[in-house]
């Protein structure tokens, strides 16, 4: 199992962070272009998947998956949106997600002092706990199968 | 757990209040701000507590009590040369834990040690010291806090 990258956008679609780990194919447009891109993407699976259920959705969009990798998907009650990308084999993600918001983005983006609301994280403590996290978990770098 | 959280808010949020651009490098009213709030803290502290006996005595209440109401743990060092000076040595200054390391955040460091400068001053000149209290930030987020007793 592996985990590719993450961005973390606000709720007005701002790119707040964005953590790549073993990506191993470039969009190749630029990082800023490409958040445009993958949050354009996930307003519009939303909606349309708020529009097209059958049934009324507590949840809504939890992630997708390709033959290659899966991309997971987490939203705040303040609207903030983590997304993950690991490969196809990963379970528990949301979980996952969960804990990293609640564990590292809230401890350590939230509390800093000099971190702006709804501006970019530039914290080196955050890039360090969220590598930390992310390397400890089972989802990182393990081949279960 | 909420109650502590709202405290550091309120401390970041008054320290970017009182401490911007236009006031410059101007930290007194922090630091009054703690110094008053020490004072007043101490009242209600120390009331199931017999007299210090001497300052060595009253330094280690600072230590250990008072810091475990404020901070919820313990100073990890206290040193003294017997004449007047201390030395509080906080491995992990709460107010310093969530930012991050590096020399250009460092120098925000002295606005979030202000606050808590005063506190000691004032909680310590209601027990009867009156004293000048630095702090000295090296690296994040250990702190030290130099208290010099003014003898008169």
């Amino acid at each position: 199992m592996t985990i590719y990258n993450m961005y973390v956008f606000d709720k007005y679609g701002t790119l707040l962070y964005y953590g790549e780990w073993n990506r191993l194919r470039k969009s190749g447009i630029t990082e800023q272009e490409e958040a445009k891109l993958m949050y354009g993407m996930l307003y519009s699976i939303k909606s349309f998947v708020c529009k097209i259920s059958p049934i009324d959705t507590k949840e809504g969009f939890l992630y997708y998956k390709t033959n290659k990798y899966a991309l997971h998907y987490l939203e705040t009650p303040s609207g903030l949106r983590f997304v993950l990308n690991t490969d196809i084999g990963a379970t528990n993600v949301k979980e996952f997600l969960q804990q990293i918001y609640a564990k590292i983005w809230v401890e350590y983006v939230v509390k800093d002092p000099l971190w702006t609301p709804g501006s970019p994280v530039s914290s080196d403590l955050f890039k360090l706990k969220l590598d930390d996290f992310i390397k400890q978990s089972s989802l990182y770098g393990i081949r279960t199968i | 757990m909420s109650e502590d959280q709202i405290f550091e808010y309120f401390h970041s949020e008054i320290v970017n209040y009182l401490y911007n651009e236009k006031t410059g490098n101007d930290l007194s009213a922090l630091e009054y701000i703690g110094y008053a709030s020490g004072y007043r803290l101490i009242e209600r502290l120390t009331r199931e507590w017999p007299r210090f006996k001497d300052e060595l005595d009253t330094m280690k209440f600072i230590c250990t009590d008072f810091w475990s109401v404020i901070y919820k743990k313990h100073i990890d060092n206290l040193r003294t040369n017997h004449q007047g000076v201390y030395v509080l040595q906080d491995n992990a200054f709460p107010f310093l834990t969530k930012i991050s390391d590096g020399s250009e955040k460092l120098e925000h460091a002295p606005k979030y040690v202000a606050f808590t400068c005063g506190l000691i001053r004032g909680s310590l000149a209601n027990l009867g010291i009156n004293s000048t209290v630095t702090a000295e930030v090296q690296t994040m987020p250990s702190c030290k806090f130099h208290i010099q007793v003014n003898r008169t």
